[in-house]
């Protein structure tokens, strides 16, 4: 089957499956078989659910033959292994949870599969979405089909790896500190992070409850529009989930981009930056204004506090894992195990004022987004480092421009703005107000409609 | 709030009762030492009383719930 097809986005399969051009079981039968070839190399998955893909498969066409014409129905998915699936293990990528197996789905696979998706197999995430996979480690780490010494970007790894590959047509991931985005950012795909509270963490591994968020990973907004319509809604099962009316995310794209306010916040987030990826970026500026958008500088003053993101994180990290950390560390990769157990190194007094600076630094941004109606900066400020280098505990971790965006709450949306001379994908992040995903995804898809770098392939 | 060292590192650790590994005692470091600096600069007294809280609503305030 053509890689046009492979690659093709849920809207074109959709109207394909109608016309009978293509059906959900050769489209699948087609992914099976690439993930066969293509992932014993790349890593994408932890385990392949094939007898399940093709029973789902078989239902989604017979629905189709009764004349079902729900938007998901037999599109194949593959879901970040932290998110449960009855009856299927679901490892969080980690040696402690090698063999578990969930009792019961989670919210968003369930509202997935409910939709008519055809699940695929779970996709690898760095252990427990903080600590990419160590040479030794109990599962393999997925590789950047640009580039296999780079990695793919994380915590939501294999869902990177898998669309850009073109093993799956759309992917959950999640995101505490940007493991949606940074995946997006680094293997050249989209990847949404909803609103805090809009999409359900029932059923999903916790790495931190205030920053945790659920969305999807697809190739363009669109795809991010259609999948979010089915994740999106209220869920009793999660303490978090708001009861904010849901939008509709893909009548939403169509509407004109003209007139649209995009600010630009030049602190922190172009610091460091490789000038590659600041060209891309005002490049993408250049875009916007050409289909009628303003585009102006804005300031949040304590952008700067941003880092004290690491006192909330790690803390409420180490209170997850407390017990297993100090029961059985040795069932914790190296780089992880440290990471965790600096949470346990904070007061209470710190992580309470990193909660005050989160709460100044969300009023500012609710403040910025008054005056305009979406936020851009570039996703990371270097593309995809290599795997020697995020293996070197000397090194610390690379500067990031997601965090800000967990802090806030806000829904911030990574995609495709160019490549750098080595190769490696570039992106963009725009981010909005909250609860105003749609405004996000239309921006996001006026620029996909004006380029073609998310139509741009790996050669695998 | 000064610079954290290594010394501060090892001794916040024995308070929480946590062994980590000597060839990670840096990583540790600079890992706090990052996330800790904005509150070094702040002046927790004169900043405005602001509550810790993650929820919205589509004003940007308290969602009712």
């Amino acid at each position: 089957m053509a890689d046009e097809l492979v690659f093709a986005g849920i809207r074109d399969l959709g109207a394909r499956f109608r016309k009978r051009e293509v059906s959900p079981v050769e489209l699948t039968e087609t992914l099976l078989g690439r993930i066969a070839k293509l992932d014993p190399s790349l890593h994408a998955f932890v385990t392949v659910t094939a007898d399940r893909a093709r029973a789902d498969a078989k239902a989604a066409e017979t629905a189709l033959l009764r004349g079902d014409a729900r938007p998901l129905l037999g599109i194949p998915m593959g879901y970040k292994d932290i998110y449960d699936t009855r009856g299927i293990r679901t490892t969080a990528g980690s040696a402690l949870w090698a063999d578990r197996v969930a009792e019961d789905d989670s919210t968003c696979v369930a509202r997935l599969q409910a939709a008519g998706c055809v699940m695929l197999g779970k996709l690898i995430t760095h252990e427990f979405a903080w600590g990419i996979q160590s040479p030794g480690h109990h599962f393999e780490p997925a590789r950047n089909p640009w580039h296999r010494d780079h990695i793919p970007g994380g915590s939501s790894s294999g869902s990177g790896t898998a669309l850009a590959a073109g093993m799956c047509v759309g992917a959950l991931g999640t995101d505490t500190g940007g493991s949606i985005r940074g995946p997006a950012s680094f293997s050249g795909i989209v990847g949404l992070k909803p609103t805090y509270g809009r999409c359900s963490r029932a059923g999903v591994a916790t790495l931190s409850w205030t920053l945790d968020h659920t969305g999807p990973m697809a190739r363009s907004a669109e795809d991010c529009a259609y999948l979010l319509q089915t994740l999106a809604g209220h869920d009793p099962l999660d303490p978090a989930s708001s009861r904010e009316p849901v939008g509709d995310y893909v009548r939403a794209l169509e509407r004109p981009l003209r007139g649209l306010r995009i600010g630009v916040p030049r602190d922190f987030f172009f610091d460091g930056a490789d000038a590659e990826v600041t060209r891309a970026f005002e490049t993408a500026m250049a875009t916007y204004r050409g289909l009628g958008a303003e585009v102006r500088d804005v300031t949040i003053p304590s952008i700067w506090d941003s880092p004290s993101f690491m006192v909330i994180m790690a803390s409420e990290a180490f209170a997850y894992h407390e017990r297993d950390l100090r029961e059985r560390p040795e069932l914790y990769g190296d780089l992880l195990r440290e990471r965790l157990l600096s949470g346990a190194l904070y007061t209470s007094a710190e992580y309470v004022q990193a909660m005050r600076l989160r709460e100044r630094l969300r009023n500012e941004m609710l403040d910025v987004l008054r005056s305009v109606d979406l936020l851009a900066t570039p996703t990371s400020p270097k593309p995809a480092p290599t795997f020697a280098a995020m293996w070197d505990a000397s090194l610390g971790f690379p500067r990031s421009n997601t965090p800000p965006f967990n802090l806030s709450g806000l829904p911030a949306l990574a995609l495709p703005c160019g490549f750098a001379s080595a190769g490696l994908p570039l992106s963009l992040q725009l981010a909005g107000r909250p609860f105003d995903e749609e405004t996000v995804l239309r921006a996001g898809h006026a620029y996909q409609q004006a380029t073609d770098w998310h139509r741009r392939r790996p050669s695998v | 709030m000064n610079e954290i060292t290594l010394e501060d590192v090892r001794r916040r650790a024995a308070v929480a009762g946590i062994t980590l590994r000597d060839d990670r005692v840096e990583m540790v470091r600079r890992l706090l030492n990052e996330a800790l600096a904005p509150l070094r600069r702040l002046d927790a007294n004169a900043m405005r009383t602001t509550e810790p809280a993650a929820t919205f609503d589509a004003r940007g305030g308290d969602d009712g719930r």
